[in-house]
């Protein structure tokens, strides 16, 4: 025993009382590091959004489909008050091809009225819809006499904000922006949903726009190299009801050198 | 030391250990998680465990990698390398829960295969600042899968110990690229001057720590030694060597360690057959150079383990002048019976 004191043989049980006071400080010094460490990663974090996403209860919506360009529900909150709500698909997809499944069926569905059952995502005043099944949409009967021009032109402007997909950044993912997200926010895009610009001011008001190449169509790949980065972008402003559309040419984005300021 | 391939060799220290391993990861996750659901309640369930586990292995690599240099410089911690390997496991779980989650969070349920889209979503190759960050991250993971997976004797056996060692010293090209991955990715979004300036500690540490471990057997390994008529070579003198202890010396860039024990001096090769520990840094226990890495034993004078186990290390003849050491510095074969020089 004595041999081997101060000398540590793993297999063998008995340790000197010099080695296990040792071990014992080592063990308390590493549970400090340990518990400070926790603390600190956790502790600075930044802030996430309180935006949701429903992801197990599913909600029925009905309203008048439009296309502006994107796929959207219109529907009246209260009397004269109108909601746009953004359709998306399941996964990292937009909505057309559920629509477009029911269109293939019923014929155009602009204008119509449709109900549908899906996962509510909202934040800041703005609620999409995530379809997951062309099952859960339904054509209801009765003709919409609502109109169909909802855009009006407010003007041209030059942006800064970043280029996000709406899925993530209003409610599936947290933080839904940025570079540790970008990826995932280009295979949306990629993938079928609307790129949305988000901005946001001196005073922590954010604005968010739909952005369609100047013809007002969707843009989808074009726009990947730009997303999750803060750009500047110069367009033609559409207000369309409760969402802003921005018309661009994608060619004129300009990066900026600079930090995330949105949220 | 064994004849057998067992999953485990358990014994009362591995299981403390293990017990210890697994009671820190839990503690760090249970923390983690306490205070964000605290202070920072809106995250969601996927984002916290990306985050939590992903921290969690960062902070386990960073012990890991401190605990081979800091046990060269004191021997006090070699305990802790002991069951290292099963740390390394523990580590590689952690950085795998990261891994799968994030792939699964930011690249499944797209139009493309989710390891595919890692390599393309981002394609800003050229830009430091923009860099597809999850990529080294994923390259560090299968680093650290293969090194898991080959964490076993029966692989160190048979992928011979010096490709198995090669193999596991990449655990250094995995941390570079962890580095880059957390600096390049989370600390490009998540600017915290506490989080990047405590990895920034970790690196400078982890770095001087194997400097200053690599410094001290560099001047070991350096030092100019005289050489007698017949080409032996000075090693030291005998009261400089302590009982049941060695010394270091080095020949043709092949350390050697030689041994006072019982009024005898002995020389062997200084590498252990099993993860290539330094045997000069163990001890004389029960007749048998001990390897302070994980307990192998080779007898003094021919380099063998003693039956049962087989393996063999280099001898050297010794000789002695008055109390002057000299060694000869041709090495015999593996196993090869020396007589002990009387001291």
């Amino acid at each position: 025993m004595n041999e081997r004191k101060d000398f540590y043989i793993g297999y063998i049980d008995d340790v000197s009382p010099a080695t296990k006071k040792f071990l014992k400080r080592t063990v308390l010094i590493l549970a400090l590091v340990i518990l400070t460490t926790a603390a600190i990663f956790s502790l600075s974090q930044q802030p996430f959004a309180n935006s949701t996403f429903e992801l197990s209860n599913e909600t029925k919506i009905s309203g008048v489909y439009h296309k502006s360009p994107y796929p959207m529900l219109r529907v009246e909150v209260e009397k004269g008050v109108y909601k746009n709500i953004l359709l998306l698909g399941f996964g990292k997809f937009g909505a057309n091809m559920y629509i477009d499944a029911l269109k293939a069926k019923e014929g155009t569905l602009i204008n119509r009225r449709l109900t549908i059952e899906g996962n509510l995502i909202y934040y800041n005043g703005k609620t999409l819809l995530q379809i997951t099944n062309e099952q859960k949409i339904t054509l209801e009967p009765e003709r919409s006499s609502s109109k169909t021009d909802l855009a009006s032109v407010v003007g041209d402007f030059e942006l800064e904000g970043e280029v996000v997909d709406p899925k993530c950044y209003f409610g599936v993912m947290k933080p839904g922006k940025g570079k540790i997200h970008r990826s995932c926010a280009s295979l949306c895009i990629a993938g079928g949903m609307p790129p949305v610009l988000v901005t946001t001011d001196s005073n922590n008001i954010s604005e968010y726009f739909l952005l369609t190449d100047l013809k007002g169509q969707p843009i989808h790949s074009d726009i990947l190299p730009y997303i999750g980065q803060p750009s500047k972008l110069n367009g033609t402003v559409e207000k369309l009801e409760d969402w802003y559309v921005m018309k661009i040419d994608v060619s004129n984005i300009e990066k900026l050198n600079k930090n995330s300021e949105i949220y | 030391m064994g004849l057998d391939y067992q999953t485990i060799l358990w014994n009362k220290h591995k299981k403390v250990y293990d017990k210890l391993i697994l009671a820190f990861m839990l503690m760090y996750l249970l923390v983690f998680a306490g205070l964000t659901f605290t202070f920072n309640a809106q995250t969601t369930i996927e984002t916290l465990i990306i985050r939590a586990f992903g921290t969690l292995a960062v902070i386990m690599l960073h012990i890991i990698l401190a605990i081979g240099p800091i046990s060269r410089l004191n021997t006090s911690f070699l305990p802790l390398l002991y069951n290292r390997r099963h740390l390394g496991v523990s580590m590689f779980l952690a950085a795998a829960v990261h891994g799968v989650f994030s792939m699964i969070q930011f690249h499944t349920l797209g139009n493309v295969n989710p390891v595919y889209s890692i390599f393309t979503s981002n394609l800003d190759y050229t830009s430091l600042t923009n860099f597809p960050f999850q990529v080294l991250g994923f390259v560090a993971l299968i680093i650290l899968f293969f090194m898991a997976a080959t964490s076993h004797d029966f692989w160190l056996k048979n992928l011979s110990p010096s490709v198995w060692k090669k193999l596991h010293m990449m655990v250094y090209v995995a941390y570079a690229l962890i580095i880059l991955h957390v600096f390049l990715g989370a600390f490009q979004q998540e600017t915290s001057p506490f989080t990047i300036g405590f990895l920034s500690i970790g690196f400078v540490t982890i770095v001087s720590l194997h400097l200053i471990a690599g410094f001290n057997e560099v001047k070991t390994d350096t030092k100019k030694s005289e050489k007698d008529e017949s080409n032996w070579l000075y090693v030291c003198r005998t009261g400089e060597i302590e009982e049941d202890r060695a010394k270091i010396f080095t020949v043709d860039k092949e350390r050697v360690a030689i041994f006072k024990y019982e009024g005898k001096l002995s020389a062997i090769h200084n590498v252990c057959k099993h993860q290539g520990g330094p045997l000069g840094e163990g001890k004389i226990v029960d007749g048998c150079i001990t390897c302070p890495w994980h307990g192998y034993q080779y007898l003094p004078g021919n380099g063998q383990s003693p039956p049962p186990f087989t393996e063999k290390v280099a001898t050297y003849e010794l000789k002695l002048v008055k109390d002057k050491i000299y060694l000869n510095p041709e090495a015999f074969p593996e196993g090869t019976e020396v007589k002990p020089v009387n001291c």
